[in-house]
């Protein structure tokens, strides 16, 4: 129970400090400040865990985990879970071009949404869609994707994305693209 | 709480393979809906095995045995279905991934190589958002009204939360 305690602690400043981060962040790799916020998370719950006592001064000896191995490995799995949860919402809210249509429709107060209206949130009118805007300097930073005479080439690191994916939707029998 | 823990996990084993097959064998339109059907009973079924099973399952060790029971079955569950949302999410991941279908489409180009208009016609602006306005309508989340999509309630709220969220989370959209 020490470890539930600790890590819903830890979870709760996790959240803070990742909304504060943001706010304060300039960069375009926002997940630096999540695996931030997430390491600070982790050395707060194990420092809790090892420097308060075992009862945290009001847990019942019922309530108590008889083996500190067990409640220590069980916080944190319920820490990296949750926060594997709160990274995935917080992309998805803010990226997700799903999401920008119910944001749009629901700021237009019943006012609906065409599908090119939709289409215009995503930048189709530009010249490089916004989906492409976010996503290929990162490829190409990253090394995922090279750029050679106004083409684009695959590397490896991509080409082991690529597989690991089509294997992913094989499992899951989702389409492959 | 090590009992529950064993005991999610052996049944999120059971589960992860039945959706295999389901996956497999029927491609529900409704993938998540899917999920969540076939993970529903497992809830019951924790319960049940949680009650009837020994405290040491017959083979754990006395000292993963003596906390109140009603915690580790409370934490069990908690477990148990974080461990379905974060399988949801890899599903989600894997199947919607935008950064993912574009690399398999660029493996799966002539020498692995696509110019920019090739990589919007495979997975462009239009492709994605018809690809996801047929999967807002068919989980309920709009409906078409003539040439214009409308929310509906459940679309009303996540567009809600998102709003917030959004004002909270500041992750540019570029």
């Amino acid at each position: 129970m020490r470890g539930l305690v600790l890590s819903a602690i830890s979870l709760a400043l996790l959240v803070l400090g990742t909304i504060v981060g943001l706010r304060f962040y300039r960069g375009a790799k926002e997940f630096k400040v999540f695996l931030g916020t997430f390491g600070g998370a982790v050395v707060l719950y194990a420092g809790g865990f090892w420097l308060l006592p075992s009862d945290l001064g009001f847990l019942s000896a019922g309530w108590r985990e008889s083996s500190p191995a067990v409640d220590f490995g069980n916080g944190l799995l319920i820490l990296a879970l949750v926060f594997h949860g709160f990274w995935s919402f917080s992309y998805f809210v803010c990226v997700s071009p799903s999401m920008s249509a119910l944001i749009a429709l629901r700021l237009r107060r019943g006012a609906g949404l065409g599908r090119d209206e939709a289409m215009a949130l995503q930048g189709s009118a530009e010249p490089v869609n916004l989906i492409f805007q976010r996503r290929l300097p990162k490829l190409l930073q990253g090394g995922y994707v090279s750029e050679e005479a106004g083409r684009y080439r695959l590397l490896a690191r991509g080409g082991k994305v690529a597989a690991l994916g089509s294997f992913l939707k094989r499992v899951i029998n989702a389409q492959l693209a | 709480m090590l009992k529950g823990l064993l005991l999610s996990g052996g049944l999120m084993v059971a589960w992860a393979l039945v959706q295999g097959v389901v996956f497999h064998l029927r491609a529900p339109r409704k993938a998540f809906g899917s999920m969540v059907m076939w993970f529903i009973p497992t809830l019951p079924v924790f319960v049940l095995l949680y009650y009837y099973a020994p405290a040491n399952l017959g083979v754990l060790p006395e000292r993963f045995v003596g906390i109140d029971w009603r915690i580790g079955l409370v934490n069990g569950l908690l477990v148990h279905v974080l461990l379905f949302l974060t399988a949801g999410l890899f599903y989600s991941h894997a199947d919607r991934s935008i950064t993912v279908r574009l690399l398999i489409e660029l493996a799966r180009a002539p020498e692995q190589r696509m110019t920019l208009s090739q990589m919007q016609r495979a997975c462009g602006v239009e492709v994605l958002m018809q690809d996801r306005f047929d999967i807002m309508l068919r989980n309920g989340f709009l409906v078409e009204r003539g040439d214009r999509f409308a929310l509906t309630p459940k679309g009303w709220l996540g567009g809600s939360v998102g709003l917030v969220a959004r004002r909270l989370l500041r992750i540019k959209a570029l």
